[in-house]
């Protein structure tokens, strides 16, 4: 059975290419969130294997998000979308819970190499 | 084991400390992260004591583990009662453990391990099991039997393809964290989030009991990271540790420094940017042709001074937690004597202050939470007659703003009545009834810190919230700080210390007003304007002068300060600045250039001047009196 996976980001342009990099490497994209309240809310409901979540975003921060989603499921394993710059955002997100991240501008087999590795899915060295 | 005691007393002490500190949480809603680390607190001690053979703290410890690992699975199951046994219990642990660095065999407590294995089995439905512990005598030098392989140095390497090596490291840092206590961590954590990472190459000692397996597991859902090796660490009396392992992640790099000699730094670095612009003033009366040559080697002791002052400066930076990390437990204490319940919560205790002054509002912040619990939260059943949740809320917030340190304690009690206060300060004669009627309301809830005014309505309440408020805003004032008081009554009060970050050095504007040379702190001025004599608008209250789109209020500088005025100049020049109540304008003789200075403290009587902040010596060797503005129009 396919990886389910939910992409959070306030871009529906980003959103589409995160959707296409996913879909070619054999995962299911089951939602998408624009802003981190509803990443919370569809996280709860669909119980994704793997959620990719932007950082900077109306409402509620990436941050933010992640740190609730983490607290009401432990295992959830959340890959935080950074961009050059971030870096301290991406140490704020590991704080809150991010079991890892990948850095724009995105290429389909890098953003597949990570999450195939948080996913347990390649061979352990 | 005499030789690992000190290393023991040491370490055993931090744990117990940071369990105090974090038991507290138990009763509200602690995160997972912090069950966890009570858990592995407890741990920790248990199996440093046993390997110490310290039967009576490891007894405890374990109890206490057991206790916490109820909590872990069954969050808010421990309650109040239990948490006080578990707060008990690390007390004492603590004093056994200081005892046993005093060469005191710690002392059976066969009532409080009772008490502790009741409420063990009470919540699990099993006895607890026997306390395991090494046949060692402590206090008497032998043989260091060898201890379990239980530290390991991990080293790991981000790969060079690693577009962020900084987040990298640290997430792969954080994993380790959370198998064990990371220590030795090289480079520094700071580096590591820097992204300093010679080689992507980190080193670190891990302690953990679970073995290797749990690190290999974790470090293989890393990407960019390769573990280049594992090796256990053993310690045997034929292998001592050469060095004592460093209690925090950071400490590797770092020595400890008596207080004092950060302030004798300090003050020596103050001194010497004095004594440059001493030799600065003086180069002027130099003839011209030497001048340039001089200059040139005053410019650069200059910022070489500069940056000496500043890194003394950053040295003396401490995180505002050292101070708020206390107060969870203080507040809890005083709360169950006052047969009260409140939860305290703290955010943004990792900005940093400068150690004085931390140091100096440590008791004016505890004074103040103390007034929240004592007079502020209620008791839970007016709380519920009052429609209000049983448990009090009391919420330390610290944040940063551009050169200010914001400390906000806010409770949801019962708050203060600004009538009251005034009628209170008039019927003490404290204040006139015509002068208690021009108060905001917000002026009138500060009437609380004058000595002797309080709102309780029980007249034999003699410790009313405005006991020690006074203090409180007197040692936030004396730093440079400002106090202010927000409350709604029925819903609770707001206590705001607007601290500098810094002592130290201002850059100020200086001016002449009535034949004196005066100093204005240029964060404080918006801008300068010449007017013609004149050009005021009057109206009945003040003179008013325009400013940009807006009208400000006016001041001839020498007439608030009570100096003879100058000559009545045709035009005048105006330093527009910001106080307390908005903008306002202070005119003056001259403008006379900026100067950057050491603010020094006044000493008596000159302190009792409202108005000045302090003196300085400019280059010339002659005082200036730094000016308070907004004190001065109060």
């Amino acid at each position: 059975m396919p990886k389910r996976v939910l992409i959070v980001d306030d871009a529906v342009f980003m959103r589409n290419m995160i959707r296409d990099i996913f879909s070619s490497g054999g995962y299911e994209v089951v939602g998408e969130a624009a802003h981190g309240i509803e990443a919370i809310e569809k996280y709860r409901t669909l119980k994704p294997d793997l959620t990719t979540m932007d950082i900077v975003m109306p409402y509620k921060s990436g941050i933010e998000a992640t740190r609730e989603i983490v607290r009401g499921d432990p295992k959830a394993v959340v890959v935080i979308c950074s961009a050059l710059g971030q870096e301290s955002l991406v140490m704020e997100a590991i704080e809150a819970g991010a079991a890892d991240f990948i850095v724009k501008p995105f290429r389909a087999e890098d953003v597949l190499t990570v999450v195939k590795k948080v996913l347990g899915e390649t061979p352990k060295v | 084991m005499s030789r690992y005691l000190g290393l023991f007393v040491a370490e055993a002490s931090e744990h117990l400390e940071a369990l105090g500190r974090d038991l507290v949480s138990l009763e509200g809603t602690p995160t997972a992260e912090t069950v966890d680390s009570l858990f592995r607190h407890a741990h920790s001690v248990k199996g440093m004591s046993a390997s110490m053979g310290l039967e009576p703290i490891a007894q405890l410890a374990h109890r206490v583990e057991d206790l916490v690992d109820v909590a872990r699975r069954v969050p808010g199951s421990l309650g109040r009662e239990r948490v006080d046994l578990l707060l008990l219990a690390t007390d004492t642990m603590l004093a056994l453990v200081r005892g046993t660095g005093e060469g005191n065999a710690p002392a059976q407590q066969p009532e409080l391990l009772g008490k502790l294995s009741e409420a063990v089995v009470a919540l699990t439905g099993q006895q607890p099991r026997p306390t395991k512990v090494a046949q060692v005598d402590p206090l008497t030098p032998g043989p260091a039997a060898p201890l379990a392989a239980r530290r390991f140095e991990i080293r790991f390497r981000i790969l060079p393809a690693a577009q962020s090596p900084g987040p990298r490291a640290f997430l792969v840092y954080k994993k380790l964290t959370a198998i064990g206590s990371v220590t030795n961590l090289r480079p520094s954590l700071e580096d590591l989030r820097a992204g300093s990472i010679p080689d992507g190459k980190v080193a670190l000692v891990l302690e953990t009991d679970g073995g290797l397996e749990p690190v290999r597991t974790a470090l293989g859902l890393v990407p960019e990271v390769e573990l280049t090796s594992a090796e256990a660490l053993v310690e045997t009396a034929a292998n001592p540790p050469a060095a004592a392992p460093a209690p925090t992640a950071e400490s590797a790099r770092t020595v400890r420094v008596r207080t004092e000699l950060l302030d004798d730094f300090l003050e020596m670095a103050g001194e010497l940017l004095l004594a440059t612009a001493r030799l600065r003033d003086i180069g002027r009366h130099f003839p011209e042709h030497g001048r340039p040559v001089l200059d040139e080697g005053v410019d650069r002791l200059h910022s070489l001074v500069k940056d000496l002052h500043g890194k003394v400066m950053g040295a003396r930076m401490t995180p505002v937690a050292v101070v708020t990390d206390q107060l969870p437990r203080a507040a809890r204490d005083l709360a169950r004597k006052r047969g009260k319940d409140v939860e305290v919560t703290v955010t943004g205790a990792e900005i940093e202050i400068d150690r004085a002054i931390l140091d100096a509002i440590a008791e004016p912040l505890l004074h103040v939470l103390r007034n929240a619990v004592d007079h502020g939260i209620e008791t839970p059943e007016v709380r519920v007659s009052a429609g209000k949740p049983a448990r009090g809320q009391l919420h330390i917030s610290v944040r940063r703003t551009r050169e200010r340190v914001v400390v906000e304690l806010e409770d949801d009690g019962r708050g203060m009545d600004p009538e009251k206060l005034r009628a209170s300060a008039v019927a003490r004669g404290r204040l006139s009834a015509e002068a208690a009627a021009r108060l905001s309301p917000r002026e009138a809830l500060l009437l609380a810190c004058l000595p002797g005014v309080s709102t309780a309505n029980d007249v034999d309440d003699v410790s009313g919230r405005g006991v020690g408020m006074d203090a409180v805003k007197r040692s936030v004032e004396s730093l440079g700080g400002a106090l202010e008081l927000d409350s709604q009554p029925g819903r609770g009060t707001r206590v705001t210390l607007r601290l500098p970050l810094t002592v130290a050095v201002v850059q100020l504007l200086l001016v002449r007003a009535g034949g004196e040379v005066l100093g204005l702190p240029i964060t404080k001025v918006l801008g300068a304007v010449e007017l013609p004599e004149g050009a005021l608008q009057r109206s009945p209250s003040a003179d008013l002068l325009s400013y940009g789109q807006q009208l400000v209020p006016a001041h001839d500088l020498a007439r608030l300060l009570e100096l003879p005025p100058g000559p009545p100049p045709r035009t005048r020049p105006w330093v527009v600045m910001e106080a307390e109540e908005g903008t306002v304008a202070l005119g003056v003789e001259a403008l006379l250039g900026q100067e950057e200075a050491v603010l020094k403290a006044l000493s008596r009587p000159l302190d009792r001047v409202a108005g000045l902040a302090g003196v300085t010596i400019l280059g010339n060797g002659r005082p200036v009196f730094i000016l308070d503005v907004p004190r001065l129009l109060a």
